[in-house]
């Protein structure tokens, strides 16, 4: 039995806003990422997940569960970091993550301390004073300290320094060993690339996409910007390349797999720089379904 | 009940209790030291040429007692209305103000059940109201029995008590359904806090002349009449019994709609 079951689930808000018709499903263990621009329903499907919104037609699980009715009985083998931190901003954040350790019935705090020490966490400051990233680092104590058999994290790194977003990637690959279940949300590919076996992509609150993560990794296109020492050499790398974008010496070029080729043909040329632009979620959009389809 | 939200609750309200019963200290202590029962033949000549202004604040007959006097002028309208505010603040505190800023997401993925998260900060609401009425009550008591001892006609008195308990328990209800009742939280505090001061209003209105009697029909307010406690004890304990009733059938409703909400946090 799949963990994650997710079929044919529609919440729609009229106006084209709301998820639609959204299938799929997470097997024990397995770390999805949950891909989509802002505003493609990425949110409202976890919220569904979580038992917080009934769905309009379709049916959520986890672990063979509806997740409305038993909303209580799932949450408590489930970690949720919400979207939007909205924490209780008259507590200090020790009083916060102790607070929700009592109501989660956690006896010992020792996860949360070290939780607290690998995110590197000031605990003792009130909430209302702290910045989006700490307060970012309090949720993310708070969803991991009962160490659940489940995560479903909706933008975890948001706020995070890249410093705390290395080592949040390092804790989730360190669950994923462990066994975890994992989703989680994030518009930026890098993020799911660098942890995910798995990516669900979104797009207007229809799944575009599930693919394996290393098919999506090697069919990714990657723009390679090249300043070359002379203008004749750019020009005449430009001819051999008709999606080539040529500015003065400079030419851009996106490819999709291996850059073997291209490393090649650079090899008898006077390089003068080479640099490799990561591609946005839109951009991988356009490739993989087509600028219209993307419209 | 959840015993930690409960006790958080505690911690991040109680000043604000505190502040309510100073305030209510203040003005007892005041009104209760100017009763005297020879006051009353001037205070109600002032009454008499301003009868609609006084009608207005329940406050038109004095009584040569002290507790027709407190009753006229402390559970005619100053221990509705200076209550109706923490009420409306708490109603804010206690569900509003987690579901507006979405905290409310923090306490429903802890393992707990809608229903005993409400259920929570209900008890904590109706907690709250009864400590602040045990200690007016308590206060009120001492403050006659210091200034003025054995003029207070205790049974009476602890009729009017009740009554305000039963009025404060129905408001806090009230406020507390119209939180679940909406989505939208905007409408949610605007919906509790406009039925209140309106019924407020309306009672106001209904006591300013025999023209606007009609009024008091209107709002479930009249159901606790502090003249009516003291002068038709068998007849007056109705109201306060509706009011309870009623605030347990809103409780109830409360619940039910708060455990079926979508709540977008």
């Amino acid at each position: 039995m799949s963990v994650i079951q997710i079929q044919n689930l529609t919440k729609d808000y009229g106006q084209s806003r709301g998820i639609f018709n959204i299938s799929f499903t997470i097997e024990k263990g397995e770390t999805v990422g949950f891909l989509g621009p802002n505003g493609a329903g990425k949110t409202t499907t976890l919220r569904h997940l979580l038992g917080f919104i009934r769905p309009d037609h379709g049916t959520v699980q986890i672990q063979g569960l509806d997740c409305f009715e038993h909303a209580a009985a799932i949450t408590r083998k489930v970690g949720y970091l919400p979207g939007e931190i909205s924490l209780i901003n008259e507590l200090t954040a020790l009083d916060f993550i102790t607070f929700m350790a009592r109501l989660k019935g956690i006896q010992d705090l020792r996860l949360a301390h070290e939780l607290m020490e690998y995110f590197d966490l000031q605990a003792d400051g009130k909430i209302l004073r702290m910045s989006k990233g700490t307060k970012q680092k309090i949720g993310l104590v708070v969803a991991m300290m009962q160490d659940p058999e489940i995560l479903i994290l909706d933008e975890p790194t948001s706020g995070l320094d890249p410093l705390m977003q290395n080592r949040f990637i390092e804790l989730i690959r360190k669950k994923k060993q462990e066994g975890t279940t994992i989703l989680l949300s994030s518009h930026m590919f890098e993020e799911v690339e660098r942890t995910c076996d798995r990516a669900i992509i979104i797009r207007s609150g229809r799944i575009a996409a599930m693919e394996e993560m290393q098919k999506l990794r090697q069919n990714r296109p990657k723009t390679y910007i090249i300043d070359f020492g002379c203008e004749q050499d750019a020009a005449s790398f430009q001819k051999n390349h008709a999606k080539a974008i040529k500015e003065g010496r400079q030419v851009s070029l996106s490819i999709s797999g291996s850059p073997q080729e291209l490393i090649q043909e650079l090899s008898g040329l006077f390089i003068e720089d080479l640099s490799v632009q990561p591609q946005s979620l839109e951009e991988l959009f356009m490739h993989f379904y087509g600028e219209h389809d993307h419209e | 009940m959840n015993k930690t939200l409960f006790l958080k609750e505690w911690k991040t309200n109680w000043k604000l209790l505190i502040l309510f019963m100073a305030v209510l200290t203040l003005y007892a202590g005041i009104i209760i030291m100017m009763f005297d029962p020879k006051l009353g033949e001037s205070l109600n000549l002032m009454a008499e040429s301003m009868p609609q202004l006084f009608a207005a604040f329940g406050m038109m007959h004095v009584g040569s007692t002290l507790v027709e006097f407190i009753a006229n002028y402390l559970y005619g309208f100053l221990l509705i209305a200076f209550p109706v505010v923490l009420i409306l603040l708490l109603g804010h505190r206690l569900l509003t103000r987690y579901i507006d800023s979405g905290s409310m997401a923090w306490l429903l993925s802890a393992g707990i059940s809608r229903k005993k998260i409400l259920m929570t900060q209900l008890f904590f609401f109706l907690f709250t109201i009864l400590l602040l009425n045990g200690y007016l009550t308590g206060l009120i008591l001492l403050l006659s029995e210091f200034f003025f001892p054995d003029e207070l006609d205790l049974i009476c008195y602890f009729r009017l008590a009740a009554g305000l308990l039963a009025l404060h328990g129905f408001l806090a209800a009230l406020c507390f359904f119209c939180v679940c009742c909406f989505a939208d939280t905007r409408f949610a505090d605007g919906a509790g806090a406009a039925l209140i001061i309106a019924s407020l209003l309306l009672q106001m209105l209904s006591q300013v002349g025999d023209q606007f009697e009609f009024l008091r029909y209107l709002t479930l307010l009249t159901l606790f009449d502090p003249q009516k406690l003291l002068s038709d004890p068998a007849g007056a304990l109705w109201g306060p019994l509706i009011l309870l009733f009623t605030a347990g059938g809103l409780s109830s409703m409360a619940v039910h709609l708060f455990v079926k909400k979508d709540l977008s946090l």
